[in-house]
């Protein structure tokens, strides 16, 4: 996805791929290396100084991109992470730093941004899966005399043993609240789920009469649907950039081995059955990256069509990521079925990442909603 | 003629001042060219009126070289002018356009003689001569290099004899690059070579094709001991193959001049298709529209990085183009399913005054050109999974033997071969 990068962007990709290979390649998260509270934050603190946090927040935040799109800069970061598999609160972190930059209050800004861009603080951002992108589903907030007090639970909240904030929405008698709560805040209950992605890990977060205090609201002002319809859109854009750079990588290891595996007297891959299938892979990723592209462009320059640009990678993305790596599977043959070989981690993540923050269906739905039809 | 500006804001601006004073305003949006559609001479002759008022004023082959009657820019400059005149009335020739100012002229820039192009380029960019390619034949399709049209020397002449068929825009071009076998005991790659074939020469007779929709854009040709001269040699002799190769890079790219603009309404035509049918409430088709405008914007946005991978990166392989065009070949047969789809039995019978229902059929029949023509999906298939995957290659049994061996062994193919 980064073949026509800046020198300035070029070095932040390179030195992303450099620190993965060398702290958290597959094989140390085959180990579970990453099980660890002391992996965790020495890769997040090392990570934040490759700038994986600060795309997204002005300069005038403490913030600073590589371009002047910082929406491509984190997509062009997120691509490499999901080639890697990498694990940890990215998508979520980025999100809820962008919506404080944009939003939050000026304690919020103080106190968080720069604890989020220098990988000291690290955050969760809690949707409700089974809604697809309504973000306040689940989570009931009902005014008390000190603020609010929060009931319900989200599903699949990625990497909360990373997290130190949760940024929940939740829905209120006047509207969706969103709160910016420490992840340990009295009356959260965390549930770990086993999940069919192995490198990354989801969780249930329960609130069961969690108190929050106005201060903990993420504006001060009423949040706008614009606010989270734009966290929503950066969410899928870097989940779609991760799963490109994950079916990227796949598709890379499965056209080295249709070269190296002989049958019948021949490569593998010189046979038409198994060279246009892979190309067919080819094409649709090369499809992939372009609508991941052209959203993060659209987001970052404000585009009208920024919303709709979002939704489609992220709806063309999921389905087609997930025909890509089956087809690899195909052409490892029994190999790629075996708990050793790497194919079955590719094949959990993208799948992973196509019902994120809402599926294909519920995008393409989104997108004609979006477009007025 | 107006001064060099290499800048390319200076260049847009100056293309703006003469475009807004010498061209008039388009008053609808014409549809992108379809292959398959042929212009009526009339529409031919006043587009080379406009044509020349171009050349004369220095805006045709904008990144054709000097020598030649053209700019001497990049063909940044030409997209720009193109962006910039796009509301405006430019010289349509529909797909002979394409293919005279596209894939024909770069390869005869690329390989052609010095004297030839003296001859030939400042015509064409002059609206004075459009080409056709005589390529296709009946039994030669996607194994472009197994033609069997011959040129056979005659002294200092060469007398060409075969057929043709594909011709896109043939009854509108002045000239075909008409490729022929000139050495019948080389390998097949190996005995080619390209003639320029004035259209009016005598033995050169054209025929339409009317296709599945019962339209007419291509044409088949015998080509009956048409006699041609060393001078109207493309290339070398013999070396046909490699123009063919330069050539074929210009088609797979004349696919990006389809959408240059981004879709940024979604699928207009087939919202409009289900508010007709009255079924835009049904989640499924609502989900077809989606689906359809996504691959659009998709198809587009590839066209659109490719272009900047190839213009930017520090080793581009120029062989990642026919993503576009497979691309196309295999969005443009899902789109056209999916129209009927949602068209429901609205696309199947309409009335006489409706427009859409016959031009959906159309579209619906003719998806398939996408996938065929201009080299099929599966030939595309081919070339990206041996030059950009770097996948091998099938085992060849033509590669080796002198062409006319392999024609005969053809005949008698077995299946235990090898």
């Amino acid at each position: 996805m980064d073949e026509a990068v800046t020198d300035d962007q070029r070095a932040v990709l390179d030195a992303t791929s450099q620190f993965i290979s060398k702290h958290c390649a597959i094989t140390h998260l085959r180990r579970r290396a990453h099980d660890t509270e002391e992996f965790r934050r020495t890769y997040w603190k090392q990570a934040a100084e490759l700038g994986w946090f600060s795309m997204l927040v002005p300069e005038f935040l403490g913030g600073g991109s590589a371009s002047e799109n910082g929406v491509l800069d984190a997509a062009l970061i997120a691509n490499k992470l999901g080639s890697a598999l990498q694990p940890g609160p990215f998508v979520g972190t980025n999100v809820v730093a962008f919506a404080v930059s944009a939003a939050g209050t000026d304690a919020q800004k103080e106190m968080l941004l720069a604890d989020l861009i220098s990988g000291e603080a690290s955050a969760a951002w809690a949707v409700d899966c089974r809604s697809g992108g309504a973000l306040e589903a689940g989570v009931w907030a009902t005014p008390t005399d000190f603020g609010y007090e929060l009931r319900g639970f989200k599903s699949l909240v990625q990497d909360t043993a990373w997290a130190t904030t949760i940024l929940v929405t939740a829905s209120s008698p006047s509207g969706p609240r969103q709160f910016l709560l420490p992840i340990d805040a009295p009356g959260i209950s965390i549930q770990t789920r086993r999940s069919l992605d192995l490198t990354r890990s989801f969780a249930q977060v329960a609130f069961d009469r969690v108190p929050a205090r106005s201060s903990h609201l993420l504006t001060d002002a009423v949040p706008t649907a614009d606010l989270m319809d734009r966290q929503l859109a950066i969410a899928c854009t870097l989940t779609a950039a991760q799963s490109v750079g994950t079916t990227a990588a796949d598709l890379d290891m499965t056209v080295q081995y249709a070269k190296d595996r002989t049958a019948f007297g021949r490569p593998i891959g010189s046979f038409q059955a198994v060279k246009h299938l892979l190309v067919d892979s080819s094409l649709s990723l090369e499809l992939g990256k372009a609508t991941v592209i052209a959203a993060a462009e659209a987001l970052g320059s404000n585009d009208d069509t920024a919303l709709q640009a979002a939704s489609m990678a992220k709806a063309f993305v999921g389905d087609t990521s997930i025909d890509i790596v089956q087809n690899c599977t195909q052409v490892f043959g029994g190999i790629g079925l075996t708990w050793e070989h790497d194919q079955h981690l590719y094949v959990r993540r993208v799948t992973t990442d196509a019902s994120l923050y809402g599926d294909a269906v519920w995008h393409r739905e989104r997108l004609c909603q979006l477009a007025g039809v | 003629m107006a001064m060099a500006s290499t800048d390319l804001d200076a260049f847009r601006r100056e293309a703006r001042t003469w475009i807004e004073a010498n061209l008039e305003r388009r008053t609808s949006r014409s549809a992108a060219v379809s292959a398959a559609e042929a212009r009526t001479p009339e529409e031919i002759a006043q587009s080379r009126q406009l044509q020349r008022r171009l050349f004369d004023a220095g805006w045709a082959g904008i990144s054709y070289p000097e020598d030649y009657g053209g700019r001497g820019l990049t063909e940044a400059h030409e997209r720009v002018f193109n962006e910039e005149s796009d509301q405006y009335l430019t010289p349509d020739f529909g797909a002979v356009g394409l293919v005279t100012f596209g894939p024909i002229g770069r390869s005869m820039l690329a390989h052609a003689t010095p004297e030839f192009l003296q001859r030939h380029i400042p015509k064409m960019l002059a609206g004075e001569a459009l080409w056709c390619q005589f390529y296709s034949e009946p039994e030669a399709g996607s194994d472009l290099a197994g033609i069997r049209t011959r040129a056979t020397r005659d002294g200092d002449q060469w007398v060409i004899r075969g057929s043709k068929i594909w011709t896109t825009g043939a009854p509108n071009a002045d000239y075909a690059m008409c490729l022929a076998r000139t050495d019948w005991q080389a390998t097949k790659h190996r005995g080619l070579t390209w003639f320029a074939v004035p259209m009016t020469a005598h033995g050169v007779s054209v025929r339409p094709i009317v296709l599945v929709d019962g339209n007419a854009g291509f044409c088949e040709e015998t080509i009956d001991d048409v006699v041609v001269s060393d001078d109207d040699i493309i290339g070398r002799v013999n070396d046909g193959w490699s123009v063919a190769q330069t050539m074929l890079v210009y088609e797979r790219r004349a696919g990006e001049g389809f959408s240059v603009a981004e879709p940024r309404e979604i699928a207009p035509d087939l919202v409009s298709l289900a508010r007709k049918a009255n079924r835009l409430n049904d989640p499924i088709v609502r989900q077809a529209i989606a689906r359809a405008h996504i691959n659009d914007y998709a198809q587009h946005h590839l066209g659109k990085r490719l272009f900047a991978v190839l213009s930017t990166a520090s080793s581009p392989n120029p062989a990642i183009a026919a993503y576009i065009k497979l691309a196309g070949g295999v969005l443009v047969p899902e789109r056209v399913r999916l129209a009927m789809e949602i068209g429901g039995p609205d696309a199947l019978a309409w009335d006489d005054d409706d427009s859409q229902g016959s031009q959906l059929a159309a579209e619906y029949l003719t998806g398939r050109i996408a996938s065929i023509g201009g080299g099929t999906n599966e030939v595309q298939r081919n070339g990206i999974g041996e030059r950009v995957l770097g996948l091998p290659r099938e085992p060849s049994f033509d590669s080796r033997t002198p062409f006319a061996d392999v024609v005969a062994a053809s005949r008698n193919w077995n299946h235990r071969v090898g």
